[in-house]
């Protein structure tokens, strides 16, 4: 039973019913509606998910116990931290600006969000399957720098400006690394498309195992740049003392820019479990247990996410200036030989691009 | 050409040490054992050493504590917690009637405990929930201390139930 | 109080041009673990111009109390000066006072002081690794320390029955003999810590992102160390040897075999290789001193009630696990001193730290201040 049955049989029946009722009019707007609908449901449980295995995660690196009170195994603090959120007092600054203030936190929010639309789970279950949608996924991720900046400077706060601006800073410049390393990638298989890259990797050999193993570490590591986790906290580290973007904040607000974090490193997860991973491909190895490619996608992007939380709870915090150097002199330097040595490859093995 | 030579180096060894780094904690994730105590549910035994609580040594047998007023153990504290009066009875012998320690300035040090020459001052390891809601409830007299010593703590004969030094007083005047 | 600060501040020798400078608070109030502390630091940008610390926040007039308590209860006082390394403290101050009443106390109570000591030493730089390390940003060695420093914690309550203050060291000996499962778990312990040492280390040492933000930030050159009153590890992470057990020998620290630790760098790695060291060397330290105990008294005859020689004063100093930690004491023929100080590694130390900042940024001030171990109630007292 592979996901595109999964879903073809699901849409056949909403279309038989919307056909009974007579509304077949309508089929094409209601599909991706539809799809966006599930979407955002099975992403916010798994952001939910997400925040209870980061605790626990931490917890059992630490040695000790994480949330175990709230549910079976803690699963439930999630929802206890949201409803303590929600019924928190909307603390604003008087002299804010008001429009910037109110967009940042649903910006950042939304704009994360809409690159989950072009991630394939399975072979039909995508949302979207644009036949740009790499590209889509960078330039839609990269409105949060407009969110960052506008958070700062709406906030009224000379502690929140310069914090934004940092942030703002250090995404803009890892933005680079992380393009350039997806680049190789794009020379060899020819398309932007997702699931064409995934098809590729069915071909041949996964991308980490054949030729992309450094591009796939300047990924993850520009990717939790983009985020703004550790190693890379410095805004929110330092938000002790000078106040990141988000001082300002309280209650759903503030929960929206956390929950746009987790989503931002949802996105580079499933992107690079996608491209260097295999997607929804089974292991070579494994492929006999014929499980659905989704629990194959499932498995690889709580792995890949497991990996960056773990870089959190594992290393210490880069200076500012140190952060820019590294994003600059070591990673862009790496990732455009990469680029070179990929592109003398291709020549000598295809002669020609 | 060294130069170069050396920033990739630097590159690979630093890659090196932060997979040695992550392969520490990863170890730790995996093997799932966590040094948490869940405490009301698992509440350890303190050792018998343990200073939790101050307690007035009840005689069962002769219906009265062992206390006798001497204010040694007034005299030893650092912070002056105990007040405590006594009377000398008919036969000539001292004995305690009102004996007042204040918990809200007790440092537990054993000072007290220590000084304590008749077997009246112990330290109860089990007694350590002590969290009250009012402070005026710190200051405990003798009905409030009272302890009467289970059979199987009774002290040896060779080895006395206060602490072996060679000075009495070790708190002086 | 804090007007008159600020005056301090902007009214010096400030150029003609108005600069874009302002001051900021690093509170008492912190997120990271360094007690109440206050920094006021003057920054230009990002780069720190001067660091003003504000002490007092936890000064509990422990010296003037000690002139109107025995000397015995003084001891439990000395706990609370720096409760990280207690049984440090209770040392130096039953030292001082056998030093001034000329008593001695029996061979086994020396080494049980020293077994007791060098673990109490283990246990404080465990609790520095984690401090330094959550203040650069990692925040898992401050449980895998505190997680080691429990097992410490537990053998200490097994012996004398409490787990931070624990008044044992006395004048004259120690509280009470160590019970027969003592030196097992003692051991025990050793040989499973061992081991652990090494994954800490490999955890940190080497690890580039630690290596950036500490190598070359806060050096202190030997020179400005000594002119500036550093001590312990912080200034034999400068090549300076300064161990108190190997200049003055107290205890017996001249009959067992421990090298002192010195690191040539003088930057905030040095200190922490120093520390790191450090625990090496206490834990062969606690091996032969453990080997070497040997049945007897734990505590010397004393007079009914301790009293001083007429006009007698003496300053007697230890190694604490922060540096040198002296007592000077008065004595004026009664049973309480007519002074007590308390010369603590934490107070000097803190005097170099605006020079270690001056240029830097406000990140390297969390490195400097946590390689430097300043532990807060030592500071106020």
């Amino acid at each position: 039973m592979t996901g595109e049955k999964i879903i073809q049989t699901i849409a056949a029946f909403i279309h038989q019913i919307l056909g009974a009722a007579g509304l077949s009019g309508i089929i094409f707007i209601i599909d991706p509606v539809l799809c966006a609908v599930a979407m955002f449901g099975f992403i916010s449980l798994f952001v939910m998910f997400l925040v209870w295995m980061e605790r626990k995660v931490s917890a059992h690196m630490q040695s000790r116990i994480g949330p175990n009170r709230v549910g079976i195994f803690g699963l439930l603090q999630t929802v206890a931290d949201a409803v303590k959120l929600t019924i928190k007092e909307d603390v604003k600054p008087i002299h804010r600006d008001v429009i910037p203030y109110t967009i940042a936190p649903i910006l950042a929010f939304v704009a994360t969000f809409a690159g989950m639309v072009v991630i394939p789970f399975d072979k039909g279950i995508v949302v979207q399957d644009l036949n740009i949608g790499l590209l889509y996924i960078i330039a839609i991720t990269s409105f949060t720098v407009i969110a960052i900046l506008s958070a700062g400077w709406s906030s009224n706060n000379k502690f929140a400006l310069l914090g934004g601006f940092r942030s703002a800073a250090q995404i803009v410049s890892y933005e680079v690394p992380l393009v350039l390393s997806l680049v190789p990638i794009i020379m060899t298989t020819g398309t932007l498309r997702l699931g064409g890259i995934v098809d590729y990797q069915a071909g041949h050999r996964w991308f980490i195992f054949s030729q992309q193993a450094i591009a796939f570490f300047i990924f993850i590591t520009a990717a939790t740049a983009e985020a703004n986790r550790a190693p890379f906290d410095i805004p929110e580290a330092e938000s002790e003392l000078i106040g990141g973007f988000h001082t300002e904040y309280s209650g759903v607000k503030f929960a929206m820019f956390f929950l746009g974090e987790y989503i931002a490193v949802i996105v580079s997860s499933a992107v690079a479990v996608t491209v260097f991973l295999g997607g929804w491909l089974p292991l070579p190895f494994l492929g006999f247990l014929h499980l659905p490619g989704f629990v194959w996608f499932m498995a690889k992007l709580v792995f890949v996410i497991y990996l960056i939380m773990a870089f959190r709870w594992t290393f210490p915090r880069l200076r500012v200036d140190q952060l820019m150097d590294f994003g600059w002199k070591v990673l862009i330097p790496i990732a455009i030989l990469n680029v070179l040595a990929t592109g003398f490859v291709i020549l000598l093995l295809e002669g020609g691009v | 050409m060294g130069a170069i030579f050396q920033y990739f180096k630097n590159i690979l060894v630093g890659f090196w040490n932060l997979i040695l780094g992550l392969s520490v904690t990863t170890k730790y994730f995996l093997s799932m054992k966590t040094n948490t105590q869940q405490y009301p549910e698992e509440k350890l035994p303190l050792p018998a050493r343990s200073r939790s609580m101050i307690k007035l040594i009840y005689d069962g047998d002769k219906d009265q504590f062992n206390c006798v007023a001497c204010m040694m153990c007034a005299k030893a504290c650092p912070n002056s917690c105990i007040k405590l009066e006594g009377v000398r009875d008919a036969g000539g012998k001292r004995r305690m009637t009102t004996f007042k320690l204040d918990f809200s300035t007790c440092i537990f040090c054993g000072y007290c405990v220590e000084a304590c020459g008749f077997d009246a001052l112990t330290f109860v390891s089990e007694e350590y929930e002590n969290s009250v809601y009012k402070r005026g409830s710190l200051l405990q007299d003798e009905q409030a201390m009272k302890w009467v010593r289970p059979a199987h703590l009774a002290p040896k004969p060779e080895e006395p139930a206060k602490v072996e030094t060679s000075a009495p007083a070790a708190a002086g005047a | 109080m804090t007007d008159l600060l600020l005056s301090q501040i902007k009214g010096g020798n400030e150029s003609q041009f108005g600069t874009d400078e302002y001051v900021v608070n690093l509170g008492p109030q912190h997120p990271a673990t360094h007690g109440v502390l206050r920094l006021v630091v003057k920054m230009d940008g990002e780069t720190v111009k001067e660091t003003i610390p504000v002490l007092g926040y936890l000064h509990r007039s422990i010296e003037k109390i000690c002139e109107n308590r025995t000397y015995p209860q003084c001891i439990t006082y000395t706990d609370r000066v720096d409760y990280v390394s207690a049984m440090s403290v209770n040392l130096a101050f039953a030292l001082a006072t056998e030093r001034l009443m000329g008593l001695e106390p029996p061979p086994r109570a020396q080494w049980l002081r020293m077994v007791f000591v060098e673990l109490q030493r283990i246990a404080s730089h465990l609790l520095w690794m984690g401090a330094f390390a959550g203040d650069i940003g990692a925040l898992t060695p401050f449980l895998y320390g505190l997680r080691e420093r429990e097992r410490i914690l537990d053998l200490f309550e097994m012996t004398c029955g409490q787990r931070l203050t624990y008044n044992y060291i006395r004048i004259g000996g120690v509280m009470i003999d160590i019970l027969p499962e003592f030196v097992p778990k003692c051991r025990a312990f050793l040989d499973y810590f061992e081991p652990k040492i090494a994954e800490y280390e490999e955890l940190l040492t080497y690890n580039p992102i630690f290596l950036e933000r500490t190598r070359g930030v806060g050096l202190i050159s030997p020179e400005m160390g000594i002119n500036n009153g550093v001590c312990g590890p912080s200034l034999r992470g400068s090549g300076v040897a300064c161990d108190v057990r190997k200049q003055q020998p107290y205890l017996y620290y001249d009959q067992v075999k421990f090298t002192e630790c010195l690191e040539p760098g003088g930057d905030c790695w040095s200190r922490y290789r120093v520390r790191m060291r450090e625990i090496r060397e206490s834990v062969s330290l606690v091996r032969q001193c453990l080997d070497r105990l040997e049945p007897g008294p734990i505590e010397t005859k004393l007079p009914p009630i301790l009293k001083a020689p007429p006009a007698s004063e003496i300053y007697s100093r230890i190694e604490s696990s922060r540096g040198e930690m002296g007592i000077y004491l008065v004595g004026d023929g009664t049973a309480k001193p007519y002074k007590a100080k308390f010369r603590c590694a934490s107070f000097s130390n803190t005097y170099v730290l605006d020079q270690l900042t001056r240029g830097w940024k406000l990140a390297d001030i969390m490195a400097v201040l946590g390689s430097l171990d300043m532990i807060v109630p030592e500071v106020d007292r």
